[in-house]
């Protein structure tokens, strides 16, 4: 099903196949040349326990859909990206840890964008936010379509979580 | 190796620091930096000492193809603007170089390989801003000399 024959969301199971692809297509770009090394898509490992680290969240919208983007990292794994972005561990609980965290999540929504644009969803990136906390865990109100990955490297790991809704 | 003043214009202070961090890795000049936080902060802190600009696109307050446009609009032609951003898409790089006024796009993540790809075209080898003026003299001076061989 292409993004184009969407008429509402809520009559969508779940995220259209080719949106998702070309997501899990950007993570593994993107966190590939950040840290530099491969990442791998692990199937089937949702990982619904609480989170114990940050989240970062973006949106790719236009005006009929809204593709919300939301990256939980662990408190390690956000630890190690400091050391491979900026070449020194920031502390987990500073400012610039959210910072970090928001610039990479900006840096993920603008490859998704241009590469969800290849099927048809032609979008903009929303500004970045973090949210840094214990025992998160994330719902979604109103049941839309919603799929959650998970990637991992030899020194990483993290969760994406995207929600397709209508721009309101 | 001569001392350049460079407008930095990032919301994240991170990116900010990452841009600071290729040039100096580049050691092509001695960078002095001058740091805005959105395109709003860098109008305010734009003087005509500024030599060379690296600008973020998505921003609050005003976005870097904004204050790319505004710094155009004074009538500085001249000053080398590298866009530095997260945008990818064909559209936007259209956007940030023909209606913004930008001489370079990056994209973020960059490595100072990828950064010294970008501006090494704008300084001449003692490190100073290579304006078009000086590379025509250049260029007249070249072919004169082969000429006068």
């Amino acid at each position: 099903m292409s993004i184009k024959t969407i008429d509402r969301i809520e009559n969508l199971d779940e995220i259209p196949v080719e949106i998702a692809e070309k997501v899990q297509e950007s993570v593994i770009n993107t966190f590939g040349s950040i840290i530099g090394e491969e990442l791998s898509y692990i199937d089937e490992a949702n990982g619904d326990g609480a989170l114990n680290g940050i989240i970062g969240n973006v949106t790719v919208f236009n005006s009929e859909h809204t593709l919300s983007l939301m990256l939980a990292i662990p408190k390690e794994t956000a630890v190690y990206f400091s050391e491979v972005f900026i070449g020194m561990p920031l502390p987990f609980e500073s400012d610039d840890m959210g910072d970090l965290i928001g610039e990479i999540s900006n840096i993920l929504a603008g490859d998704v964008a241009a590469n969800v644009e290849k099927v048809g969803f032609r979008g903009q990136s929303s500004l970045p936010t973090a949210t840094r906390g214990s025992d998160l865990t994330l719902f979604m109100p109103n049941k839309p379509p919603t799929k959650k990955m998970k990637f991992a490297s030899a020194n990483s790991e993290f969760w994406l979580t995207m929600v397709l809704s209508e721009s309101k | 190796m001569a001392k350049i003043k460079a407008l930095v214009v990032d919301d994240s202070k991170i990116m900010r620091s990452a841009v600071k961090r290729a040039l100096n890795q580049l050691m092509i000049a001695e960078f002095e930096y001058v740091e805005a936080k959105d395109g709003e902060d860098a109008l305010g802190k734009y003087n005509e000492e500024i030599q060379i600009m690296f600008v973020d696109w998505n921003m609050p307050n005003m976005t870097g193809v904004e204050f790319s446009q505004a710094v155009r609009a004074e009538g500085n032609e001249s000053i080398p603007i590298i866009m530095v951003t997260a945008e990818k898409s064909m559209g936007k790089v259209d956007k940030a170089l023909n209606e913004g006024g930008a001489n370079e796009y990056i994209t973020k993540p960059f490595t100072a390989d990828k950064m010294h790809k970008a501006i090494s075209d704008y300084f001449d080898d003692d490190g100073n801003i290579a304006t078009e003026g000086e590379d025509e003299e250049e260029d007249k001076s070249f072919f004169q000399g082969i000429l006068n061989s």
